[in-house]
């Protein structure tokens, strides 16, 4: 008996022959996949095209606190356009990068024909000549990416004024459609780092905030983005495995400022980020008046239409996270976003108080809200204490399906502005998608007070 | 009683390759049968199946370099196809993980467990050093069949995670004995749930020695779902350590 047992402890142990059930898992592989497949003729290799239909409509907010000045937003608008990015080699090192938007809009307030609904965005344009390993030098437009964070940026130094009719509140979507910066780049990167240096020359006058109405067709628009001199310098090491911090130096203007960002890695699943940038300026309602002043949209000698800080002090933006991704495939992103420029509780009363006791003076009311359009071009948050959570689902429920959901509140007054979007991957070829979107708070806060309520999109896109 | 055990030794040897090897020597020679001993270049075709149909193709090119210091293979995955995907890239290096997208031209930092969803993990998971990651134990030997259904003659390992940078934190692996060809591997998650059956097959003769052309991976959760994965145009290619900083990733250039 005994030597029965150390014989089956024996067979036990080296098994042979005795992994049938292991055999049961190929019965799992279908027949399809029994031999390979033919491989998919790959695509042209840095080259995209996708064609997008985009249809969306606008819910006002009807109960606005402080009269909107003409233009009002658009009720319905469908824009179909092709979204291109190319990259040709002209020889030895030297590649030619395009990338771009044509748009064919139709909307309730343009009328048709009319040269407002043809335009075209030139996102990017340059020349790239690689001397040698690990050292490029771009020339022409260029679209420089900086900062770690997903809802704010304080180091991305380069994108004020250059987002163009965005169709999402989600601002990973917003740098997908941004004009680049006519700039001289050079940069150099090595196994333990990297330097950029980059000057954007000013080549035209700053000019006056664009509204949908006025939006040229096929200019490149380089006031937008050089209006001045713009330099900036930044640099990166890898200081131990999975830790490289980042500095930067950016000069424009009579501004300076130094930021840094840096992330880290927490356990499996998390990711901690902080991203800092600081300067001597102004707050964000004197940048404003004067840039509206500068470029005729405010009266030069208008008074202020309300009290703020109109000091030039130190001032600090910050974005501080934590993405978490879960067993599920589920992605978040917490933020807490600092904007000492920004609009304090004391400056939103002053501007609820201004409209309420003065908006009956011609030009108070549009001075008001220019502050507003301004910190959107400025691609700023318009108050000093803003969290921003951010969900995306892959695979969500069935396989292709991809759900974002993501909120900006502004912690100063509770309100604030969420958005879900569902994308299904139909094809290879085509994706149909939607987004829905609203503003919650009170009649005199932050995003109670937006002429928006709430709106929907659809779109169609079909991958060339 | 002696003829007993007389029996148990003779099975037992019979069971047993010629040479005796630790489970650390096994591990270490199944890595070099699916990974070059220098830096490479790959174009991974991934077919998925939902059901028994084939639903999504995508393709993807992946660079991979030993790191000296670590001796795991760190990888820069650029995606080719679909389309919408095209020219993203993943950077799999330990536990610095980005991933790029040209439409944004933004990178962003990915947690390992991030790192899980997409097709980019699937590539960069089949170049991992196990012995690297892993802790082998011999749990016995086995006949199994492989993909093609064929009997093979294997040492049945149960490798356990010894480093946080490992993927899975339990692995059920098969390597035939003498060739060393990995043939089968289970992949657990912490909890002890089994998430992934993987098959390797079409061994073929590539870069100086048999090596699997294609693998075929069961999603164990879902068993609907399995992923072939062609390994197309394998060849050595340099490697630049800079390609490992995320400023590379925008510079990438497909060839």
């Amino acid at each position: 008996m005994r030597a029965r047992v150390a014989l089956l402890s024996v067979m036990l142990v080296s098994g042979p022959a005795f992994a049938g059930n292991e055999d049961n898992d190929l019965d799992l592989i279908p027949q399809a996949a029994q031999t390979a497949p033919a491989a998919v003729s790959a695509a042209t290799l840095g080259r995209r095209n996708d064609l997008v239909n985009a249809l969306s409509f606008s819910i006002p907010n009807q109960n606005l606190t402080v009269p909107l000045p003409p233009p009002q937003p658009a009720s319905w608008e469908d824009r179909l356009f092709l979204d291109s990015r190319d990259e040709w080699r002209l020889g030895d090192g030297l590649t030619v990068t395009y990338s771009g938007r044509f748009n064919l809009r139709a909307e309730n307030d343009i009328p048709f024909p009319n040269h407002e609904v043809v335009r075209n965005e030139l996102r990017e344009a340059y020349v790239s000549w690689q001397p040698a390993e690990g050292i490029w030098l771009d020339l022409g437009r260029v679209n420089v990416k900086s900062g770690v964070a997903a809802g704010y940026n304080p180091t991305d130094f380069f994108r004020t004024r250059a987002v163009v009719e965005p169709l999402t509140a989600d601002p990973s979507v917003l740098r997908e459609d941004r004009l680049g910066t006519l700039m001289a780049l050079g940069q150099y990167v090595w196994a333990g780092g990297s330097i950029t240096a980059a000057f954007a020359p000013r080549v035209t006058l700053p000019t006056a905030l664009y509204t949908n109405l006025n939006l040229p067709s096929f200019d490149p628009m380089l006031d937008r983005t050089n209006a001045a001199d713009r330099m900036l310098l930044k640099a990166s090491a890898t200081v131990a495995t999975g830790f490289s911090p980042e500095l930067l130096l950016y000069h424009e203007g009579n501004r300076t400022e130094i930021g840094s960002d840096l992330t880290i890695s927490i356990g499996q699943s998390a990711i901690g980020y902080v991203e800092w940038a600081g300067g001597v300026q102004n707050s964000l309602i004197d940048d404003a008046l004067r840039y509206g002043r500068q470029t005729g949209s405010i009266p030069a000698r208008a008074p202020a239409p309300l009290l703020f800080d109109s000091g030039r002090m130190s001032r600090n933006d910050l974005s501080v996270g934590l993405s978490y991704t879960t067993a599920t495939k589920i992605t978040f992103n917490l933020e807490y976003h600092y904007h000492q420029a920004g609009l304090s509780s004391r400056d939103w009363d002053n501007w609820f108080t201004a409209a309420a006791r003065r908006g009956g003076i011609p030009g108070v009311d549009p001075a008001l809200w220019y502050i507003r359009a301004y910190a959107q071009d400025q691609q700023d948050p318009i108050s000093q204490h803003t969290g921003f959570v951010r969900a995306d689902w892959t695979d969500a429920f069935i396989t292709d399906l991809e759900l974002t959901a993501l909120a900006s509140v502004d912690l100063q007054d509770g309100s604030g502005v969420a958005q879900a979007t569902a994308d299904y991957f139909l094809s290879r070829a085509w994706t149909v998608g939607g987004l829905a979107s609203f503003t919650f708070g009170g009649r005199r806060s932050d995003f109670g007070s937006l002429p928006q309520a709430a709106g929907v999109l659809v779109r169609l896109i079909r991958y060339l | 009683m002696f003829r007993a055990w007389f029996a148990a030794v003779l099975l037992l040897a019979g069971t047993l390759p010629a040479a005796a090897q630790t489970p650390r020597e096994i591990i270490a020679a199944a890595d070099r049968v699916r990974n070059p001993g220098q830096p490479f270049r790959t174009t991974n075709t991934l077919t998925e199946y939902v059901g028994g149909k084939q639903k999504d193709q995508d393709q993807i090119v992946v660079y991979s370099k030993e790191d000296p210091a670590t001796r795991q293979f760190r990888n820069v995955v650029r995606y080719v196809e679909p389309p919408r995907d095209a020219g993203k890239i993943a950077l799999l290096d330990g536990k610095s993980l980005w991933f790029y997208d040209p439409a944004s031209k933004a990178s962003v930092r990915i947690s390992p467990q991030q790192r899980l969803i997409g097709q980019a993990s699937i590539g960069d998971v089949l170049t991992v050093n196990f012995v690297v990651d892993y802790a082998g134990t011999l749990l016995g030997n086995e006949t199994i069949s492989d993909a093609e259904r064929q009997k093979r003659d294997c040492w049945h390992l149960d490798l356990k995670a010894v480093s946080d940078t490992a993927t899975y934190d339990r692995i059920e692996y098969w390597i035939e004995h003498g060739s060393f060809h990995p043939i089968k591997a289970k992949f657990y998650a912490d909890s002890g749930r089994l998430m992934k059956i993987l098959y390797y097959r079409g061994y073929q003769e590539r870069l100086g020695t048999l090596r699997p052309s294609e693998a075929v991976i069961i999603d164990a959760v879902d068993s609907t779902l399995v992923t072939t994965i062609s390994f197309g145009d394998l060849r050595f290619q340099d490697v630049p350590e800079a390609w490992f900083q995320r400023d590379y990733l925008p510079r990438l250039r497909a060839e």
